[in-house]
């Protein structure tokens, strides 16, 4: 029985009982994301900082509320557009929360908020140096992904489609391709819109999704993010399990005793 | 009017509600002590800085169906306020406007769709193709295509109303004390000249008032408030974007606010540029004509919210709070008003109580 469901996340050594993160943007208000969290069962929730003057510590009302969840914050750096940008705000994220987590993100277009490869791998190289467990946030592209291993990130986070879209696995090849040459835990991070989507991930063998709209601009945010949280499981089951081949002919699950095989026409 | 027996009562912060209430107060023949820990003439309120939009449908899609009572509640009041303040030409129920660029049609689809979830109902509101729209309000960009109208919002000129009230709240005797912070008990009220009592307190702070509420966040909103003569606007105009929700409302003087961001944290310092890109290319887009308006101010302000995000009244002997309007301040101030109103006169149903009686989340009964 334990050996069936022993199947815990593990990130930097470090073991999660969830492997759905959530981020804590766009919700109606705290309360609603409060029963989100709980919802979704989640231990991990992402957190921005960019523009509430972390310097000053000026949203520390808002980010007691997440420590008050008893989920393990990962700060990230969305809004940055330079690696330089990011390795600040990473450094006094540190600080500010005692986590040396960081979800890297460095925006290359501002119009569908797609990752900048190259500043995302200079980020993750300062970074990893620099003692962060650092998360990067980055496109479907092998190579990109194949250099971020390279730099030493022990797990990746390949989008499925642009932030907010809710379009789904938009690049399935690239995601399988991914999925097939990496040893590291790789996480989908952004594009879900629906949970059919991430189970579809999670039957494909990623280790674990991270989304936000998805839940928190739906009309009951926690009844969604309890919805994802199931499909995450069924899906994670589903690729433990072993899906079985598609074929072309039917093939019936109960045998037909007494029918020739000439009636199939082969 | 029967007046009861008249009571001492001093009432903690000169915004919006404050003034609502000690004005109500006053007119019911009590004595009330205004205090204000700012100035009185150029508040330092969320009310100075809001731009009083009236707008039940446009904040329940964000919020939630008592958010909308509480709304239609306003639109009925505040006339009859205004009437008595002899200022009802600061009141214009003329509708509000929603447009969004072609790619970001969906976003006015998902609009409808959530409020009409939270209303349980086809919500009341029409589309407009491209004619429609520049006939409501020429002078907007010609690239609109489709929008929304939603006939029952208004707006109201709130500065002006600010000032109204606190002439009548001194007309009618009120003693006003500016820049006087203070600490607010049952029956007590603490300046730095020590404390005198009353026969009751009303606690109307915002975010000063966090002595009783622990949970009392502060969520920053900016605004731009700019001036041009090339346009004229007879309605607020909401411009819906995937990632920013920003709406221009044209005030006196050929002035208009555009307002406001959104962000969690207490920060009081100035306009950051990415919000001033935002909140100016969002002008820009409304209309080119507004690339010659002058920025006059940049506005700064919290907006002090509990974590529903929802208004809170509590009470008990000799002290009442009310609090946590969020960025529904001109919306809910009437509900909430009127609430605590009827609690103090002892007659007739508190409206609302279901919503605004008792603690808020997080807080227990101390």
């Amino acid at each position: 029985m334990s050996a069936l469901h022993d199947d815990t996340l593990t990130l930097y050594g470090e073991s999660f009982s969830s492997r759905f993160l959530l981020g804590t943007a766009l919700y109606s208000s705290p309360a609603v994301m409060e029963a989100s969290i709980k919802a979704a069962g989640c231990d991990m929730v992402t957190l921005g900082l960019r523009r509430q003057n972390p310097a000053e510590g000026d949203g520390d009302a808002f980010w007691q509320i997440l420590r008050d969840s008893g989920c393990r914050l990962l700060p990230n750096t969305a809004g940055c557009r330079s690696a330089r940008e990011a390795i600040t705000l990473a450094q006094m994220s540190r600080e500010m929360f005692d986590t040396p987590w960081i979800k890297v993100e460095v925006i290359g277009d501002d119009y569908n908020l797609q990752p900048d490869p190259f500043g995302l791998l200079e980020a993750c190289r300062t970074l990893i140096d620099d003692g962060f467990k650092v998360l990067p946030y980055c496109t479907d592209d092998l190579v990109l992904c194949q250099r971020l291993r390279e730099a030493g990130c022990q797990a990746l986070m390949p989008w499925g489609a642009p932030i907010g879209t809710g379009r789904g696995l938009m690049n399935r090849y690239a995601l399988e391709t991914l999925r097939q040459r990496l040893d590291v835990p790789l996480i989908i991070d952004a594009g879900l819109g629906a949970p059919s989507q991430a189970a579809e991930a999670m039957e494909m063998g990623f280790d674990g999704v991270l989304l936000n709209t998805a839940v928190a601009k739906a009309h009951r945010p926690p009844l969604m993010a309890e919805a994802f949280a199931e499909a995450i499981v069924a899906g994670r089951k589903a690729y433990r399990a072993g899906l079985m081949q598609q074929r072309q002919t039917a093939s019936p699950s109960t045998p037909t005793l007494g029918q020739p095989f000439w009636h199939s026409g082969v | 009017m029967t007046h009861p027996t008249e009571r001492t009562i001093a009432v903690a912060g000169a915004g919006l509600l404050g003034r609502l209430v000690a004005w109500q107060l006053l007119r019911d023949g009590h004595a009330v002590t205004l205090y204000d820990a700012g100035d009185l003439e150029h508040p330092e309120a969320a009310a100075w800085t809001a731009a009083g939009m009236v707008a039940p449908l446009c904040e329940t899609a964000v919020s939630e169906r008592s958010v909308f009572e509480m709304g239609r509640f306003a639109l009925a009041q505040w006339p009859r306020w205004l009437d008595a303040l002899d200022a009802s030409g600061l009141w214009h129920h003329q509708g509000s406007l929603m447009v969004a660029h072609a790619q970001d049609m969906g976003e006015l689809t998902q609009f409808r769709r959530d409020l009409a979830h939270v209303l349980d109902d086809e919500p009341p509101c029409q589309t407009l193709d491209d004619a429609e729209i520049h006939r409501l309000e020429p002078d907007l960009a010609a690239s609109f295509r489709q929008g929304l109208y939603l006939p029952d919002e208004a707006h109201l000129d709130n500065r002006e109303l600010l000032a109204r009230l606190l002439a009548e709240i001194r007309r009618l005797g009120g003693s006003c004390h500016a820049h006087c912070p203070v600490d607010t008990f049952p029956g007590e009220i603490e300046t730095r000249d020590g404390r005198r009592a009353f026969d009751l307190v009303v606690d109307c702070r915002g975010t000063g008032a966090r002595q009783h509420h622990p949970s009392l966040r502060g969520v920053r909103g900016e605004t731009l408030h700019v001036q041009t003569a090339e346009i004229h606007l007879s309605r607020p105009v909401r411009l819906m974007h995937p990632r920013y929700q920003l709406y221009v409302v044209p005030k006196p003087d050929q002035r208009f606010v555009i307002g406001a961001t959104q962000i969690e944290s207490e920060d009081r310092s100035p306009v950051s540029l990415q919000s001033s890109l935002e909140l100016g290319s969002a002008l820009y887009t409304l209309s080119p004509a507004f690339a010659e308006a002058r920025i006059l101010e940049q506005g700064v302000n919290l907006r002090p919210a509990f974590r529903d995000n929802l208004p809170h009244v509590t009470e008990r002997d000799g002290l009442i709070t009310a609090n946590g309007l969020f960025r529904h301040g001109y919306l809910l101030a009437p509900a909430v008003a009127c609430h605590l109103l009827a609690g103090i006169r002892g007659r007739g149903e508190q409206p609302f109580a279901e919503t605004l009686t008792g603690h808020p989340p997080q807080e227990s009964a101390a």
